[in-house]
């Protein structure tokens, strides 16, 4: 008896020591611990129906094996994929996930998709990879491209991209942002140029006028002031001011001043925002501070700060990503569409242009991943593109936002061009909703969108965020000693150690 | 033999202790030895690592931003002396007097430590205000608003205000603990000869307590050497790097620049500061038991 005790004292050691090894032990590349790469699926190439089964792995694993076997006949290579999955609050856009899931399961039973809802962030990326957690396809923002095609941490999808049949028909505009040095390394999915969004009953209330659609930042001054109520806490303009937002938002200004973040040339990079431009861009935002008395003066807002304090009538305008704040003031706010206006970022004078940092969102594929998860992961990407499918799940997602009294707030900038035959169907099907948002042909015709910096993004937008907090919190700043300061310290610390090829 | 004799008589012993062992190894000593090795390494854990030499901390010693962190971080622990460690001791001491109430007023001194901070946080930020609570009370004697948050002369302190709010009641149940332990009868007899609540605090009270406030000192200079948690959230080390912590520039290091080895060897001069004071407290503590 006693002997039996100690034998299962010892196993239950054992078993708790293999448990703990386990836990911290390595996964095979995408989370997914081993034991799905065998031939497991010959149960679900059994009963499958579809003809294509076998066209996908099993036509590799026909070619590697150098034979050439009945590709149909032979049971689909069980691949299991993890995928980008959105987070619990976003309820319709799961429905639509869970039913695109569905579908592409019915085309391919060999693949099984596992959700994870981990969002892309700048700060986590590199433990996800490091830990080889990041799922198969995960989302990702445009300022990410040319870091994760250089860390390695994007799969270079070309062959495959190469080898899409609509890959012509993607939006040039979204889809260069992941195309380097003729590599493609991620998929457009959404994106926008960043603009000013008004809060149009604040100004009806204060009985400010409207400026037109065309305006200066002249305008964007005299508006601001004139709607800020400082005694009551009520802001005309609220830029970030917290953490990387908030050089983000100010390097719209920069752009709009006609200034660069910076320069590529004989294979090196040089800061570029301590010009001219750049100074005229961070006295404006003295100006809203100081002389126009515009801003909150709590200013350390992120974006979820700025763009909620918009919402709840605390403050006019808000930079950003205009269907975001949209979304939030139409669906969380309880704000009416005519209470808001989009606007395009303001131009520096008459002679300007609205230019706004074009930011989206893509799809990456691991690297770690296989080739045959890679491409599965590919063909779910873009299982929905350019689809009747896929636009009947948006039409059944407008629908069910109708019903639960909500507003679909459409991409500004969508993965196909808004001309070609595909997005005249997509208009179609808004046109025949009230609840669809609709954005005025006049901003989109003035949106300028440019791309933002191709080199060490996050480390210029956290050098300028200085700048910002420091012009806002002291009136009497050096402006421009302060930006050749950052400019110095960026070239030292970042630009000095790279060699563009 | 004696060896194994001794494995035999213990041996139950040794293998109740073999799950500690190893989860202290696998997520207590390795990573801190780790942190030492990519302390000399150029961290990329995808393409392989690259021995960097004294590369990192030549990095992080030429980083002007080690040296605002580290004064911050002073800041911070001086200003967590001045307006934080005095408060439970007060309050332990006052509770202790009570004749009423005592346990109505003790679990209320201790509810903020139970608050989520993302909820304390939010209570704060509305505390602070521009036109909050605060403020409306500062406003009301005709004087200016203050910015608590952007200020950058307030911004630290405002924070340290917040955190010896929600985190006195912890420090204040081990200060009432050690006071109730005190034998009555020797405040009994100070009765006796005439002496005031004062004198008792001062003569008997604070002398019994000595080593543990000795002890709570350095346990609190430890923890708050380590702060960044508020910074971070409430602030994200702003407005321009006023509440920027050492161990919040180890974050930003680590995963905002992606550069863990730089991290690691931040990581590491910070070991070996409070590696000197957590001898001091095993010190301290050794006496406290004794």
């Amino acid at each position: 008896m006693r002997k039996l005790r100690k034998a299962s004292f010892i196993l239950a050691s054992v078993a708790l020591l293999s448990g703990v090894l386990t836990a911290c032990g390595s996964n095979d590349g995408n989370g997914n611990n081993g034991g799905n790469t065998g031939n497991a699926g010959a149960a679900n190439g059994g009963a499958n129906d579809g003809g294509t089964k076998a066209t996908d792995s099993g036509t590799n694993a026909a070619a590697a094996n150098g034979g050439n076997a009945a590709t149909d006949d032979a049971p689909a290579k069980k691949i299991t994929i993890s995928i980008y999955y959105p987070t619990p609050d976003l309820v319709e856009k799961r429905a639509l996930e869970d039913d695109k899931i569905k579908r592409f399961n019915e085309k391919y039973p060999n693949v099984e998709v596992v959700k994870s809802d981990w969002q892309y962030n700048p700060n986590e990326i590199g433990i996800k990879m490091g830990a080889n957690e990041a799922p198969t396809l995960f989302n990702t923002y445009a300022t990410e491209g040319k870091f994760l095609a250089e860390r390695g941490w994007a799969a270079d999808i070309t062959d495959l991209f190469n080898g899409y049949e609509f890959k012509d028909q993607m939006n040039p505009i979204l889809q260069n942002q992941f195309i380097i040095d003729g590599k493609v390394y991620g998929i457009a999915q959404q994106g926008y140029v960043t603009g000013t969004v008004v809060n149009k009953k604040m100004l009806d209330d204060k009985g400010v006028a409207v400026p037109s659609y065309d305006w200066t930042w002249d305008d964007m001054l005299n508006t601001a002031k004139a709607v800020a109520d400082p005694k009551k806490g009520i802001s005309g303009i609220a830029p970030m001011g917290k953490g990387n937002e908030a050089g983000w938002n100010w390097t719209n200004f920069l752009f709009e001043a006609g200034g660069e973040i910076q320069t590529v040339d004989g294979g090196k990079v040089t800061a570029a925002f301590n010009s001219e431009a750049g100074a005229k861009a961070l006295e404006f935002y003295h100006k809203l501070a100081w002389e126009a008395n515009a801003i909150p003066k709590d200013f350390a807002l992120g974006w979820g700060d700025a763009v909620g304090a918009w919402a709840q009538g605390r403050t006019a305008m808000v930079i950003a990503g205009p269907d975001g704040p949209v979304d939030q003031g139409l669906n969380q706010g309880g704000m009416k569409p005519e209470d808001i206006l989009v606007y395009p970022m303001p131009k520096a004078d008459a002679n300007g242009k609205h230019t706004g940092v074009l930011g989206g969102d893509f799809l990456v594929i691991n690297p770690n991943a296989t080739k045959d998860e890679q491409e599965m992961a590919f063909k779910y990407a873009t299982f929905d593109y350019f689809s009747d499918k896929g636009l009947e799940s948006v039409e059944a997602s407008i629908q069910q936002r109708k019903t639960d009294n909500k507003y679909f707030i459409p991409p500004v900038i969508q993965y196909f061009t808004d001309n070609s035959d595909y997005g005249q169907k997509v208009k179609a099907v808004y046109d025949k909703y009230d609840n669809v948002y609709q954005y005025s042909p006049e901003i989109m015709s003035l949106l300028d969108g440019k791309p933002e910096a191709q080199f060490n993004t996050q480390d210029y937008y956290a050098e300028m965020t200085l700048n910002v907090q420091s012009v806002f919190s002291k009136k009497d700043v050096d402006i421009k000693a302060a930006l050749d300061s950052s400019a110095k310290k960026m070239q030292e610390k970042f630009y000095n150690n790279i060699k563009v090829e | 033999m004696r060896i194994t004799a001794r494995l035999r008589k213990h041996i139950w012993g040794y293998l109740f202790i073999v799950p500690a062992v190893v989860i202290f190894l696998l997520f207590l000593w390795m990573p801190i030895v780790k942190g030492f090795v990519y302390s000399f390494y150029h961290i990329d854990f995808v393409k392989g690592n690259s021995f960097a030499g004294f590369g990192n901390y030549r990095t992080v010693l030429h980083d002007p931003d080690v040296w605002t962190a580290t004064k911050n971080t002073l800041y911070y622990m001086f200003l967590c002396l001045v307006i934080g460690f005095w408060v439970p001791i007060v309050f332990a001491i006052s509770i202790s007097e009570l004749k009423r109430f005592q346990g109505f007023v003790r679990v209320a001194a201790y509810l903020p430590n139970v608050i989520p901070v993302v909820v304390l946080y939010g209570l704060w930020r509305w505390l602070y205000d521009p036109v909050g609570p605060i403020n409306a009370s500062i406003t009301s004697f005709g004087t200016d608003p203050v910015s608590f948050m952007t200020d950058t002369n307030w911004s630290m302190i405002s924070l340290v205000f917040m955190e010896t709010w929600q985190q006195f009641g912890a420090a204040m149940l081990i200060y009432l603990a050690a006071v109730l332990s005190i034998p009555r009868d020797l405040y009994e007899a100070a009765e006796i000869d005439g002496a005031g609540v004062w004198k008792r605090i001062r003569h008997i009270t604070l002398p019994f307590i000595r080593n543990i406030i000795v002890l709570l000192f350095v346990l609190q200079l430890i923890s708050t050497s380590q702060g960044y948690q508020s910074q971070m959230a409430m602030l994200d080390g702003g407005p321009n790097q006023a509440t920027l912590t050492y161990a919040l520039l180890i974050v930003k290091y680590a995963f905002t620049r992606l550069d863990y080895g730089a991290a690691s060897s931040l990581g590491v001069l910070m070991f070996l500061v409070l590696g000197g004071l957590a001898v001091l407290q095993h010190r301290l503590s050794s006496r406290e038991v004794n």
